[in-house]
């Protein structure tokens, strides 16, 4: 069963537009495999690339934050994203523990 | 999602409503969901899945569409007897957790406003405060008073009304002699060991906010064990 613990996300990107700062929204929707964050996880980044919360355990988090400035400079309303099994490659984002998330990132506005 | 849509669900949240948020992820759409509710024309195809999905309180994408929901519970109640230096420490841990928090206590210097600030607090005897709260099995109880005229009614209170979780701080001597005056007032065996005493897990430390924690870590170990 899932429980009512909540980390108050959606609160503090209410708070960040209220002071004038664009935000995006990125959620955990699909899991394969071993992820280190739940379905429904969230993260809010802003234009300037500060962000709070995670969706993942800090594995994915910077390719997110890119992401999201590339969809407010671009005025996109949504995009999904999927990271995979990193490689071999040390500095390539992904997941260390071998699983596959999907996010989903949306404009607030 | 739409700034409306946000505002709403954050009113929603503190109100304790139960609701779900449906997405379609093709068109960044989105809408609540409310029980019984009809949805919007974007959604109202698959209202049988979004139902299915909110009865069994999941998260996830609905198979073969593009509909993203997301569920929210009502918070448990957490009903903390004795406004002691403990129940300080133990306000911080649950606000974190989510828990909703009301503190028990008819000592009115104890149970000050100074002390406990935007809290529920009811400054009253057990058997009346219990009239102002709804409880069922969905609450749980943390006794901290060790003091029998105040912990005894409340601790009565929650073995009737079957809390998942019912915790007394105190000794082992102090719990003995709980669970002897629960016995002669008639609560069974299997009732009485349904109590947490003394209460908490074990992690060694004996200061306040170490014995918080140890309170604290034991009601999440039991929220999901229900």
């Amino acid at each position: 069963m899932k429980n009512s613990f909540d980390e108050k996300i959606l609160e503090e990107a209410n708070d960040w537009i209220k002071t004038n700062q664009k935000v995006v929204l990125a959620t955990v929707i699909q899991t394969w495999g071993s992820s280190p964050r739940q379905v429904g996880s969230r993260m809010i980044v802003n234009e300037k690339g500060d962000f709070s919360g995670s969706v993942s355990g800090g594995c994915v988090e910077s390719a997110v934050v890119r992401e999201c400035i590339g969809i407010i400079k671009d005025n996109k309303p949504f995009k999904k994203i999927e990271f995979k099994v990193s490689n071999e490659s040390a500095w390539e984002v992904g997941l260390a523990c071998g699983g596959e998330i999907a996010v989903y990132l949306e404009q607030i506005n | 999602m739409k700034l409306e849509i946000l505002k709403e669900i954050i009113k929603k949240k503190e109100n304790k409503s139960e609701f779900a948020i449906v997405t379609k992820l093709s068109t960044g759409e989105s809408e609540i969901f409310i029980d019984k509710k009809p949805l919007s024309k974007n959604f109202n195809k698959y209202t049988d899945q979004i139902e299915n999905f909110y009865k069994s309180k999941k998260n996830g994408v609905i198979d073969n569409t593009d509909v993203f929901i997301e569920t929210y519970i009502r918070p448990i109640k957490v009903i903390i007897v004795g406004a002691v230096h403990i129940a300080q420490y133990l306000v911080d841990y649950a606000k974190s957790l989510n828990f909703e928090i009301s503190i028990i206590d008819p000592r009115g210097y104890f149970a000050s406003e100074q002390r406990f600030p935007n809290m529920n607090i009811i400054n009253k005897w057990p058997n009346e405060a219990f009239k102002e709260i709804e409880t069922n099995t969905n609450t749980a109880l943390i006794a901290l008073t060790h003091d029998p005229k105040i912990d005894d009614p409340a601790l009565q209170h929650a073995l009737k009304k079957k809390f998942y979780y019912i915790g007394a701080l105190g000794s082992k001597k102090t719990h003995e002699n709980r669970c002897q005056r629960l016995r002669e007032s008639g609560f069974s065996e299997d009732e009485i060991k349904s109590i947490h005493g003394p209460i908490g897990i074990k992690l060694g430390g004996k200061s306040a906010p170490e014995i918080a924690l140890s309170i604290i870590s034991q009601l999440v170990s039991e929220t999901y064990k229900k």
